[in-house]
């Protein structure tokens, strides 16, 4: 009785082990798999996290307000990078500075003017620096500038603004009122400074003056200028061109160099009178604002006689008012626009987009200014009241249309897609137009699709249906170990060894891509004169020891006749022959070779899947067919292929996923160069090498970086879609042929 | 003495000796020409060997004649080599790997193990009906045509009078006559067993091989076949191989006994369900071992 009792009691213990085992292991699988789901879901929505701020738009918080008391018209206003300190220049000469944080003034200055002198215009001479001049009623000009210098102490940071007078001149004064009005200075990266200024007889004059140079121009008014009178005066940065806006609405474009003001363009941008001009950073767009409110930008674009013309490029939202004032970003090409009547449009110039519609004050606007890191915006109204914004706009050069749109950008003839994320100076405007990147990664996918689709197909089903047994055996784990090779030397092959290779070879390899086929056919129609008696002794599969040399005869005649090709058909150099006959340019790294390479990658992936889907093809039905008298070729093309159609289908989208998501192997044997171009000698730029090359040198949290990252959820979207798409369309087709 | 061994569907010239071959049981040799008196042999087997590889050797020195026209049938415990026998017939063992056989098979005076014959040609006359039904995923009269088409016939009538009257040969036509476009997998199983038929009987062999075609069937649909079967011996030529003696016995003229790969005995069916020469046929067919 005892006995079977203990035996019960080991058996129910040693199933209650069982049973722990059994949950144990179901627990941890089940929490991997949905680690797993989980990882995925959270990588999707860190990337979508780190790409979001992209499509925030541009807002503004008032930081503070104040009255100015006691004051006269102010002319200028600047903060400093960190906005802490504030000034104003006022028609009296004084510059007044401020902290902003208590609002109290914290230095004066002033300029030295007789005592019934006072200002009639002042300019900011460059878009980064507080170099100022001013022109006064009694025909003297004075330059300063206002430097806002770092302290540290104990206690922390201390902006200390300073101030220097630095040069002071008389306008000829050989009449009563010598008025200096409209006056532009401009002091460029080299410190040439250039006046500009309308003078009391209405002539516009510009002084140029370097350490060793000085000069001073009368700008020539064409005739048809007529009457009008000038109502916008502006100067490039680097003071090589001068707008001049009139009341008819038309805007003179002069261009100066070599000690000569010379008109370049003449064009109507309104019906009423151009009420403000600007430049933008990188002196090229021109911003014109009317009376009507109006606000338009203008670039110049090479006509079809190679002769620059200003264009009319992008149109922003009107202003209820004349268009009183613009202040350009000094970082991008947002620029302020300020209406006569207080308000304010924030404009992205390349986007022609307006970002920002507010009221920064209540009363009209005598003095704006945006900050040097354009973070932040300073005004002062006609009350005196000062206004202190907060700007944030990190990414205002996104929009969906310049990610996957044509642009117009500066300097192009039209608008176009285009890359190029940075460049050699600040005014660089960098262009992140996907489109180049997204067309790269398919043109080198297909090419890579349309050299490995082929062969990997072909490879499954003979080592599948034909090859003896003893070779499939050898085959198929030779060309699993190539997927084992690192993608990294696969593309160092490729782009150091195979491309130079390629390029050296290039008319045999074309004359072989004929030679191939043609031998083959050749050797194939002689075959057929053999008796039947005679073939049929070859076994099924043998028909391998054919081709070996049937392709050595087409490798050795394509080698043979190359050079004679070249010299009969191409003038002896078949990549001039491209160039001059077909207008492409060959590069050494292009498509074909990416291709090849990309292609060695996916073969095996291809190979693979497709010869388990053509072997796990029921014997059945083969026997069935060949039973029934089908050839070998008749029953792969009706009973396997249909059969497998599910699997081949999967392992041709596996195929393309890895393509689309290859790095390394795209990024060493092409160029990297974003263009979009059909041509198989040329090189492209996809997305994922994209990403490895310009990375590193992304600041975070940049547009470039979340540019990346974008272009990273994008890839992911892709191949993720793609390999969904393989596995339930294949399951689908498998589900067709699966009821045996 | 020089033999052709056949590998896969390769084959290669092997010097092979005759003492290879060493029978393990003492069998009267079977007077052929008067058991099949009258008859036309339309198959014919000398000194078949067969290997799966050079261990397993599944055909021993088998001589068998198969007169045309009539039923034949092979039984025999498992292994015992009859299904074997039966794919030499029309060379299906060819897709073995590895495996090879020495010996003559003539189908109609021809050798078929001759280097030089048409796979296809022979397989068009010699068709087969596997033991588990293999339709393909198709419609049902693709099945059916899928012989003939890939002998050559594109003509659409002319293949629809074959499909029609294959169907109507396994009597499969009047249940399948309203849904020859739907899925062939959507028929039962026995169904599918006759559609099988029907392909075979579609390419107008003059031997079918049976391959125990209702052993996976329900004994009604076992009984449709077995009618069909019946009916198609008037004009052709059948080898069946069964494990169910009653079927033996109930459909076919002449009864082949094998065991170990080597041929027993062969006589009228009635002769060897009733008073069989050998010992082991006796013990066999009255269930000692089985």
């Amino acid at each position: 009785m005892r006995q079977p009792r203990g035996l019960e009691e080991k058996t129910s213990a040693f199933r209650q082990k069982t049973y722990r085992r059994d949950r144990r292991a179901r627990w941890v699988i089940t929490i991997a798999g949905y680690g797993i789901i989980a990882s995925i879901v959270l990588i999707f929505v860190y990337l979508v996290l780190e790409s979001l701020p992209l499509s925030f738009g541009a807002s503004v918080k008032r930081m503070f307000g104040w009255g100015l008391p006691n004051t006269e018209r102010v002319f200028l206003t600047g903060v400093d990078s960190y906005q802490e300190v504030v000034y104003f220049l006022t028609a009296d000469g004084k510059i007044r500075f401020f902290r902003l944080q208590d609002q109290r003034e914290i230095r004066q200055d002033s300029i030295p003017l007789q005592p019934d002198e006072s200002i009639l215009a002042a300019s900011k001479g460059s878009l980064n620096r507080e170099w100022f001049a001013v022109g006064t009623d009694a025909g003297r000009v004075f330059t300063a500038r206002i430097r806002f210098v770092p302290h540290y102490s104990d206690t922390g940071r201390v902006i200390l603004p300073e101030f220097e007078l630095d040069d002071t001149f008389s306008i000829a004064a050989d009449t009563v009122h010598p008025h200096v009005e409209r006056l532009v200075f401009r002091q460029n990266e080299d410190d040439a400074r250039f006046w500009l200024w309308e003078n009391h007889d209405g002539q516009l004059v510009l002084r140029h003056y370097d350490p060793d140079f000085e000069e001073t121009y009368t700008v020539p008014i064409p005739a048809e200028w007529g009457e009008q009178k000038v109502t916008a005066l502006t100067m490039s940065y680097s003071g090589d061109q001068i707008a001049v806006g009139v009341s008819g609405g038309d805007v003179y474009w002069f261009r100066y160099s070599d000690g000569e003001v010379v008109l370049q363009d003449r064009f109507s941008a309104s019906h009423q009178p151009i009420s403000a001009l600007a430049y933008l950073i990188g002196d090229n767009a021109l911003v014109v604002g009317d009376t009507d409110g109006q606000v338009t930008v203008w670039f110049p674009v090479r006509s079809h006689s190679q002769i620059f013309k200003m264009q009319p490029i992008h149109r922003f939202r009107a202003h209820p008012a004349a268009v009183e004032q613009i202040y350009p970003s000094p970082r991008n090409r947002n620029f302020l626009t300020i209406d006569t009547r207080g308000n304010a449009h924030l404009n992205y110039s390349t986007t022609s987009r307006t970002q920002l519609e507010f009221q920064p004050a209540r009363d009209r606007i005598q003095a704006a200014a945006i900050a040097p890191k354009a973070n932040g915006i300073v005004v002062i109204d006609a009350q005196h009241r000062i206004g202190h914004f907060w700007l944030d706009n990190p990414h205002p050069e996104i929009t969906l249309k310049t990610l996957f749109g044509k642009v117009w950008y500066e300097g192009y003839p039209k608008p176009a897609f285009v890359w190029q994320s940075t460049g050699g100076s600040d005014a660089f405007e960098p262009k992140f137009s996907l489109v180049p990147l997204i067309f790269g990664t398919f043109k080198g996918t297909l090419y890579a699709m349309f050299f490995s689709v082929p062969l990997a197909l072909l490879a499954a089903i003979y080592v599948s249906q034909f090859a003896p047994h003893w070779l499939s055996r050898i085959v198929k784990p030779t060309v699993e170990i190539m997927a084992a090779l690192p993608s990294v030397v696969i593309g160092f092959l490729g782009g150091l060894y195979f491309a130079p290779l390629f390029e050296k070879h290039l008319t045999a390899i074309l004359i072989f891509l004929i030679a191939l086929p043609l031998v083959f056919m050749i050797f194939i129609l002689g075959w057929r004169q053999v008796p039947e008696h005679h073939r049929l002794r070859i076994p099924i599969g043998w028909e391998l020891w054919f081709t070996v040399p049937v392709t050595f005869l087409a490798i050795a005649l394509s080698l043979t006749l190359a050079p004679h090709v070249e010299q009969w058909f191409f003038g002896g150099d078949l990549k001039q022959w491209i160039y001059t006959a077909l207008g492409m340019t060959y590069d050494t790294r292009n498509s074909i070779v990416v291709g090849f390479a990309l292609g060695f990658a996916v073969i095996p992936i291809i190979f693979t899947v497709a010869e388990d889907a053509l072997s796990n093809v029921p014997e059945s039905l083969t026997s069935a067919s060949l039973a029934l008298g089908a050839s070998r070729w008749q029953t792969v093309r009706r009973v396997v292929l249909p059969a497998a159609a599910g699997g081949i289908f999967a392992a041709v989208m596996l195929g393309f996923g890895r393509a689309v998501g290859e790095t390394m192997i795209v990024l060493m044997a092409t160029g990297n160069t974003p263009i979009i171009d059909l041509s198989p000698f040329n090189g492209f730029r996809t997305m994922s090498a994209c990403i490895a090359v310009e990375i590193p040198e992304a600041p975070v949290g940049g547009t470039l970086y979340r540019v990346l990252f974008l272009t990273a959820l994008l890839l992911f979207s892709f191949t993720f879609i793609i390999n969904t798409l393989s596995s339930v369309v294949g399951e689908r087709l498998r589900k067709k042929y699966a009821r045996f | 003495m020089e033999h052709e061994l056949i590998m896969g569907e390769t084959m290669v010239e092997v010097k092979k000796t005759e003492n290879d071959v060493q029978l393990q049981f003492e069998s009267p040799k079977t007077d052929f020409d008067s058991i099949l008196e009258g008859e036309h042999i339309v198959i014919e087997t000398i000194d078949l060997n067969f290997y799966y590889s050079p261990e397993s050797h599944a055909l021993k020195n088998i001589n068998i004649k198969i007169p045309e026209k009539k039923v034949t049938a092979f039984i025999g415990p498992s292994g015992c080599g009859k299904s074997t026998l039966l794919r030499t017939f029309n060379r299906m063992n060819d897709l073995i790997p590895g495996a090879y056989l020495t010996g003559k098979v003539i189908i109609e005076g021809q050798d078929i193990y001759r280097d030089n014959i048409r796979l296809e040609e022979l397989r068009k006359k010699v068709g087969m009906v596997f033991q588990k039904s293999n339709p393909f995923p198709m419609s049902i009269w693709e099945n059916v045509a899928f012989g003939p088409k890939v002998n050559g016939i594109t003509d659409k009538t002319l293949l629809d009078e074959i499909v029609e009257s294959a169907l109507k040969q396994a009597d499969l036509w009047k249940e399948v006559k309203d849904r020859l476009h739907q899925s062939a997998l959507d028929l039962s199983g026995g169904q599918q067993q006759r559609l099988c038929i029907a392909r075979t009987l579609a390419n107008k062999p003059d031997i079918i091989l049976m391959d125990e075609p209702a052993s996976a069937l329900d004994p009604i649909s076992t009984g449709k076949i077995e009618e069909t079967i019946e009916e198609l011996k008037q004009n052709y030529t059948i080898v069946i191989v069964t494990h169910n003696m009653q079927q033996a016995a109930r459909i076919s003229d002449y009864t082949a006994f094998m065991m170990l790969g080597e041929l027993i005995e062969f006589d009228k069916t009635k002769v060897i369900f009733t008073n069989p020469k050998v010992k082991l046929t006796e013990d066999y067919i009255t269930g000692r071992f089985g």
